[in-house]
């Protein structure tokens, strides 16, 4: 099925369009995605941080206030994510470097919706200034992190460990 | 031009460009990211926060954070210098590379200012800052903004650099 939606979507107009149809719509997608990165991960980055000790003085409430940010970063690196593959599917498809990003970003995904469903946050959002998280949320802060590295590692070898460019 | 090709040709940079290893040339790349998310992620916070966003959280805290930045910076600098040296006589020719380091340039001494001005006299909590603090929020994410994409087209405009074998150009079909 993927096959079929990839190969069809490689037919379009907005395929040829983002895989030099249009020469600077690829570099500007790579930059926003940069910028997206550079948004998400260091929202996500100060909450996490935080919630394992540094800069304890920051009340978590008011802090977590910024996440609506990181989410306005990780949605620009879905939108430029979609029309990279959409450029060019084949070399994502056969990718191992491109399948383990997919699962890192799932597993982050699944990491978000445990911290809400399991009433964490709401208890993070009580966290006063100079107080601890409890360890349940240092958990979740510390495999986003990881988490969070992980995606940028599996992107960075989308050339190397698989055949993109 | 004598001398970028000694770089270039040195143990080391040849090491770099050519090793098979995940260990040269694509890992030294994936630090250079970590730093950039790092270090333009946490300065962007701060920034975000001084512009209003989160005005309920402290200000003052968010100091701590320089000491991860400055960590993400030097990281940066050092991947840089790697891969500089790996594509020298491509690099130093590019004069997207000296767009680069000059937005870099001018994105550190704000981050130094930022620190100077606005840390130094920390709004009371809920307090908006004005003035010169919110200019350099506002030049910290140009110069930042302005350093990603000269750096991400160096890849697209002058002279081929990178690993061999690795086109990073615009696609053809």
């Amino acid at each position: 099925m993927i096959q079929v939606f990839s190969t069809w979507l490689h037919h379009t107009t907005l395929s040829w369009a983002v895989a030099g149809g249009v020469p600077w719509i690829w570099p500007l997608c790579e930059t926003l995605h940069f910028m997206g990165l550079a948004l998400l991960v260091g929202i996500v980055g100060v909450l996490d941080l935080r919630m394992l000790g540094v800069a304890k003085a920051l009340p978590l409430g008011p802090l977590q206030r910024l996440m609506p940010w990181a989410i306005l970063g990780f949605t620009i690196n879905l939108v430029t994510g979609f029309l990279f593959f959409a450029g060019d599917p084949t070399q994502y498809l056969h990718n191992v470097a491109f399948a383990w990003k997919l699962i890192f970003i799932g597993l982050a995904g699944v990491n978000v919706i445990l911290f809400y469903v399991t009433g964490l946050y709401r208890r993070v959002d009580n966290v006063a200034a100079g107080h601890d998280v409890p360890p349940a949320a240092k958990l979740v802060a510390a495999v986003s992190l990881v988490l969070w590295i992980g995606v940028m590692y599996w992107g960075r070898m989308l050339p190397f460990i698989g055949n993109a460019f | 031009m004598s001398f970028l090709l000694t770089l270039e040709n040195s143990a080391f940079g040849a090491w770099v460009r050519e090793s098979s290893s995940l260990w040269a040339y694509p890992t030294i790349l994936f630090l250079h990211t970590i730093g950039l998310g790092f270090l333009v992620g946490l300065n962007a916070a701060i920034d975000l926060r001084i512009l209003g966003v989160a005005r309920k959280l402290p200000l003052a805290p968010m100091e701590e954070f320089y000491t991860i930045m400055w960590t993400a910076f030097w990281i940066n600098a050092l991947s840089g210098t790697a891969l500089l040296i790996a594509d020298a006589t491509t690099k130093f020719t590019n004069p997207v590379f000296y767009i680069k380091m000059s937005f870099v340039t001018l994105a550190v001494i704000n981050m130094v200012l930022l620190r100077r001005f606005v840390f130094r006299r920390p709004p009371i909590d809920g307090d908006r800052i004005a003035g010169f603090g919110r200019a350099l929020a506002i030049t910290s994410l140009i110069f930042w903004g302005g350093a990603i994409t000269a750096g991400r087209l160096m890849a697209y405009f002058g002279p081929v650099s990178g690993a061999p074998g690795l086109s990073n150009r615009i696609p053809t079909r």
